[in-house]
């Protein structure tokens, strides 16, 4: 939800950051900055209330998982970009600057997504003891 | 799980993103930027503006002699001393940046047409329609580095007819490192 909000808050600025990224068609890029910011904020919101858990967790899962391969494949050819994760303004930061940023933004979204991993075991539903 | 809930949530998510983005602001309202290549020119472009205008920024025509027109591509890049040279022969500025940022500082006389803005459409057509010359240069500008907005504003400004888009490739951050004068506000 963190996330979420400065994005809500300023999709221009996100629409850029996904520019950046040179992964999206231009005629998603758009789609994506209105919609990404709010399956975030929806999923939060479900996370925190206890209401479809397993499937807001998955939805995070999905987008993490987007979001790894999106900073991986960026810092694999040396694109250094701003992630655009919580802060969708220009940074102003150095090439080097950014590309350590991208490595720690990977482990980070590891991270969450071992989280997710764990809190989907955690909710799986029980099997029946009687159907063998 | 249950697939229909994840088809929910992000139906859901459409919407909002929607409805938010409809009734945001103009400056944090999304422009439709649409692919990064270039566009046909000539069927959906303006009709041609007044018969017998010409350039009326001064010293434009010096200028025009030295970079002369382009039709066949949207922007030539510039350094800074050729975008200093042209901003002392009044040649007009265009700031490709967020509106906030050309604010806070921007070059003086440049206009602000932040191309992720939900406006750039009407700002360019708007200019068009002021009847300049479009063989008469344009200095475009944004955050210098890898910022590709002033290249998207020239392919805007290209694809309504402009046919001398100069893009100063260093930007902004290259005008302050070389000390020249800079103007805030909301007004060139």
């Amino acid at each position: 939800m963190a996330a979420a909000i400065p994005k809500i808050l300023d999709p221009p600025a996100f629409a850029h950051m996904i520019y950046n990224y040179k992964l999206a068609p231009g005629w998603a890029i758009n789609a994506l900055a209105i919609t990404l910011p709010w399956v975030e904020l929806l999923a939060g919101l479900a996370l925190i209330l206890g209401v479809w858990k397993r499937e807001a967790a998955a939805l995070i899962g999905l987008m993490l998982l987007a979001f790894i391969a999106a900073v991986g494949i960026n810092l694999a050819r040396g694109h250094a970009i701003d992630c655009g994760c919580f802060d969708v303004r220009d940074a102003g930061k150095t090439e080097a600057q950014r590309l350590a940023d991208m490595r720690w933004v990977i482990a980070r979204d590891v991270g969450m997504l071992l989280m997710v991993a764990q809190l989907l075991s955690a909710t799986r539903p029980s099997q029946s003891r009687y159907n063998i | 799980m249950r697939v229909t809930r994840i088809l929910i949530l992000v139906v859901l998510a459409v919407l909002c993103g929607a409805v938010s983005n409809l009734t945001a602001s103009r400056e944090r309202r999304l422009a439709w930027v649409g692919g990064y290549t270039l566009a046909p020119r000539g069927a959906a472009a303006p009709a041609p503006g007044p018969a017998g205008v010409t350039a009326t920024t001064p010293g434009s025509a010096s200028a025009v002699t030295t970079f002369s027109p382009h039709p066949d591509k949207a922007w030539v890049e510039i350094d800074g001393d050729a975008a200093a040279q042209l901003h002392r022969q009044g040649v007009l500025f265009l700031d490709a940046r967020r509106s906030s940022v050309y604010k806070d500082g921007h070059i003086p006389g440049a206009r602000s047409f932040p191309v992720w803005e939900s406006d750039i459409d009407a700002r360019v057509k708007a200019l068009f329609e002021e009847g300049r010359d479009q063989r008469a240069p344009i200095v475009v500008y944004c955050s210098g580095g890898d910022c590709e907005d002033s290249h998207m504003l020239s392919e805007k400004l290209y694809f309504v007819g402009f046919d001398n888009s100069l893009v100063y490739k260093g930007g902004f951050p290259d005008w302050q490192k070389r000390g020249l004068p800079v103007s805030k506000g909301d007004q060139p």
